[in-house]
């Protein structure tokens, strides 16, 4: 009989303590929220696991949730919550998320979506990172025409382990499957093509592409870096192709191209010439 | 065999009663014609899938013999040749048995002793880019060498295979390959090899000559090249599936014969549909011969198996790789090996996607034999509907027993090279 009250009074003991825990949690959060309404003079954050950074004129303080911590190659979704720099959100502002690769010297193709969620805080959706390596993210805020931005860095995006694997973005309706495109910022022309005719899946083969500048001149001599992500899935290609150059006439090939998938697959072609870098991704359905 | 026909009978049945429910509720030409319509961009993944799209054997640039009728007859009894073994018991096919779809039945191989993986099917292997489950050569003769030397399979050496060939092979080898330097067993050590867990396999090795390692090196390269050229000749035949594709291809009508069971159908269409299996089972040997980590179980002894992630170094160093001394090959054919990824940590714990044709002959299941029937398989695939690389739908109980269906329908004869008969 001791011992049953015993085992009693130690699970009235661990239920308390659990829902008081619980309690606390969720009353933190809609304290905090509150903290921020009125005003207070102290920039408190809403997540235990976020990243702060203060905007370079120091006006903002921003905090970036990432799922997991880290981004990923493929698609991402972030989280910020804009804090005015002496403290309270900042709600109805014009936020812009632009992804950046500082050593490709290139950006992404497809644009982040933002929405605003109230109460300072805006989710950024689509965040496309073609590829693995170092890549910063630039948020700008701006509210009532006074702008400031942050970058955060990300030393080493990685792709996705399958076990993380947990994002899955299906195709958006309409996608542009042109086989030619301008750079993400006009500067060239990218055109590509299959050796051989028609891309079969889970065989090596080559493309070959053809790059001018604005003005439509060839340009030879670029340094250019082919690299597939299947945003579906969050993986890359099951190789590393070559880029060699064909003579003049703007003429590159790509070695090494495979796909061991159907659906979905992005191919960024990013282009450095003459002092200029630019990118441009092309959408392909693998059959 | 009974099993088979029990199913079939169950199957007819089960068919009977539907066509009798399908006859009071709808007419029966509606109703075929529902059940056999398949969309074009359907027809294209069903025509992807279908044996006719196989094509002819992939040319091995490494392997010159490879097409080589009197080397897949010599490859063959090699194959089935018990004297490449430390107890000369264990030859080839006591893994890859020809009586089980060329391969075994056991979750975890056994040769000398028990292997950690699960022995692979050889069915229609020449189509594939990598060897091995996690990849670790790049050609069939150079995979066939492997085992040879592994203590756990055929527990001998590359000296030994080289007086077994002198001694019961010489004259099929040295027709097809050219004279066999003197050997003798005195003076050619028996266990030489260049071994990493074995010091003293590898001291014998290395004290012998260059000119002696080379001779070694070459006969037990040309018995690796004629073995290829015989697994390259077991294939699959026409299963019920590609009987069926091929009727809905030319346009002709399903008789009653050729047509899969409703549960096949439904499943087929699952299969290519909603459960998503073609994203790695595709093509005509339904894989795609690249490496995924399904996060299943670990299984045998030692620590967590890298799978992929560890053999890209091992292909890549591979002393008989497509890009060695002992490759046909020149440089650029070498494409796998050029353009590897050498991602290691996108390849954790990840191994090959196996073929699905004869699947249901030849459990257990997956690289460390973790499941022991199809159904397991599929309820774990089920489980992992969170994980986008695997997410294979919401399927309900049903829909798993049809997509099981189906993949009975892709059983089929095995050809394969046969011995002359005397």
């Amino acid at each position: 009989m001791k011992r049953i009250l015993f085992v009693g009074a130690a699970l009235f003991f661990l239920m308390t303590g659990c829902a008081a825990q619980e309690k606390q949690t969720g009353g933190q959060m809609e304290g905090m929220a509150e903290e921020h309404g009125h005003g207070d003079a102290k920039v408190t954050k809403h997540f235990d696991d976020s990243l702060t950074k203060l905007t370079e004129n120091s006006l903002y303080s921003l905090e970036l949730v990432v799922p997991d911590k880290y981004l990923k190659m493929g698609v991402n979704t972030v989280e910020i919550i804009v804090h005015h720099a002496t403290g309270g959100d900042v709600a109805q502002a014009e936020v812009t998320v632009t992804p950046w690769m500082p050593s490709m010297g290139h950006g992404v193709m497809q644009k982040p979506v933002i929405t605003e969620r109230g109460g300072g805080l805006y989710s950024a959706g689509n965040v496309v990172l073609s590829m693995t390596g170092h890549w910063q993210m630039k948020v700008k805020v701006d509210k009532d025409g006074k702008a400031d931005t942050a970058v955060f860095d990300f030393p080493e995006v990685k792709a996705m382990g399958h076990e993380h694997a947990m994002m899955h973005a299906p195709p958006p309706k309409d996608l542009d499957y042109s086989t030619m495109k301008m750079t993400a910022n006009d500067a060239f022309n990218v055109m590509y093509k299959s050796v051989g005719g028609q891309i079969r899946i889970n065989r090596i083969h080559s493309w070959e592409l053809t790059i001018k500048n604005a003005a439509g001149q060839p340009v030879n001599d670029a340094k250019i870096t082919v690299v597939g992500d299947m945003p579906e899935h969050g993986h890359g290609l099951p190789t590393q192709p070559e880029v060699s150059k064909l003579g003049t006439g703007g003429l590159y090939r790509v070695d090494g191209m495979k796909f061991t998938m159907p659906g979905w697959w992005i191919i960024t072609v990013s282009v450095m010439a003459n002092g200029v870098h630019d990118s441009v991704s092309f959408n392909l359905n693998i059959l | 065999m009974r099993n088979h026909v029990i199913r079939t009978t169950q199957s007819a049945i089960a068919a009977s009663l539907l066509l009798i429910i399908a006859g009071v509720m709808i007419p029966a030409s509606a109703w075929s014609l529902d059940q056999h319509t398949w969309t074009d961009g359907q027809k294209a993944i069903l025509r992807s899938l279908w044996i006719g799209s196989l094509g002819p054997l992939p040319v091995d640039p490494s392997n010159r013999y490879s097409d080589n009728p009197k080397a897949a007859a010599l490859g063959r009894k090699l194959f089935f040749e018990d004297h490449f073994s430390g107890n000369m018991k264990v030859s080839c096919a006591t893994c890859h048995r020809e009586d089980y779809s060329f391969t075994d039945n056991l979750p975890l191989s056994h040769g000398m002793d028990t292997t950690p993986r699960r022995s692979m099917p050889l069915i229609g292997v020449a189509y594939n880019s990598w060897f091995f489950w996690d990849g670790r050569t790049d050609s069939l003769w150079s995979q066939a060498l492997g085992p040879i030397e592994n203590k756990l399979e055929h527990g001998i050496s590359r000296t030994m295979s080289a007086y077994i060939i002198s001694k019961y092979y010489r004259e099929e080898y040295e027709s097809l390959f050219g004279p066999i330097p003197e050997i003798t067993e005195e003076k050619w050590p028996q266990e030489a090899r260049p071994a990493q867990d074995d010091p003293n396999a590898l001291k014998a090795w290395v004290l012998m000559t260059p000119v002696q390692r080379e001779a070694v090196n070459r006969i037990y390269v040309n018995m690796g090249k004629a073995i290829a050229a015989f697994v390259r000749t077991i294939m699959p035949q026409p299963s019920p599936f590609d009987r069926y594709v091929e009727k809905i291809l030319s346009g002709e009508n399903i008789t009653k014969r050729m047509a899969l069971t409703n549960d096949e159908i439904a499943g087929l269409r699952l299969f290519i549909g909603k459960a998503k299996c073609t994203n790695c089972h595709n093509g005509p040997m339904f894989t795609n011969s690249d490496f995924h980590n399904l996060g299943l179980p670990q299984k045998g002894k030692g620590g967590p198996d890298k799978g992929r992630s560890a053999a890209i170094t091992q292909v890549l160093s591979n002393e008989f790789n497509c890009l060695s001394q002992y490759s046909d090959a020149q440089a650029n054919e070498c494409s796998e090996l050029r353009f590897i990824d050498t991602s290691g940590k996108k390849y954790e714990g990840a191994f090959k996607t196996p073929t699905l044709r004869n699947v249901t002959e030849r459990p257990p299941y997956m690289h460390a034999g973790q499941f022991t029937t199809v159904h397991e398989v599929l309820e774990f695939y089920r489980s992992q509907a969170q994980n986008p690389e695997l997410g294979h739908g919401d399927l309900t109980d049903q829909e798993l027993g049809q997509i099981e269906a189906f993949l009975h329908a892709l059983s089929s004869p095995i050809s394969s090279l046969q011995a002359e008969k005397k």
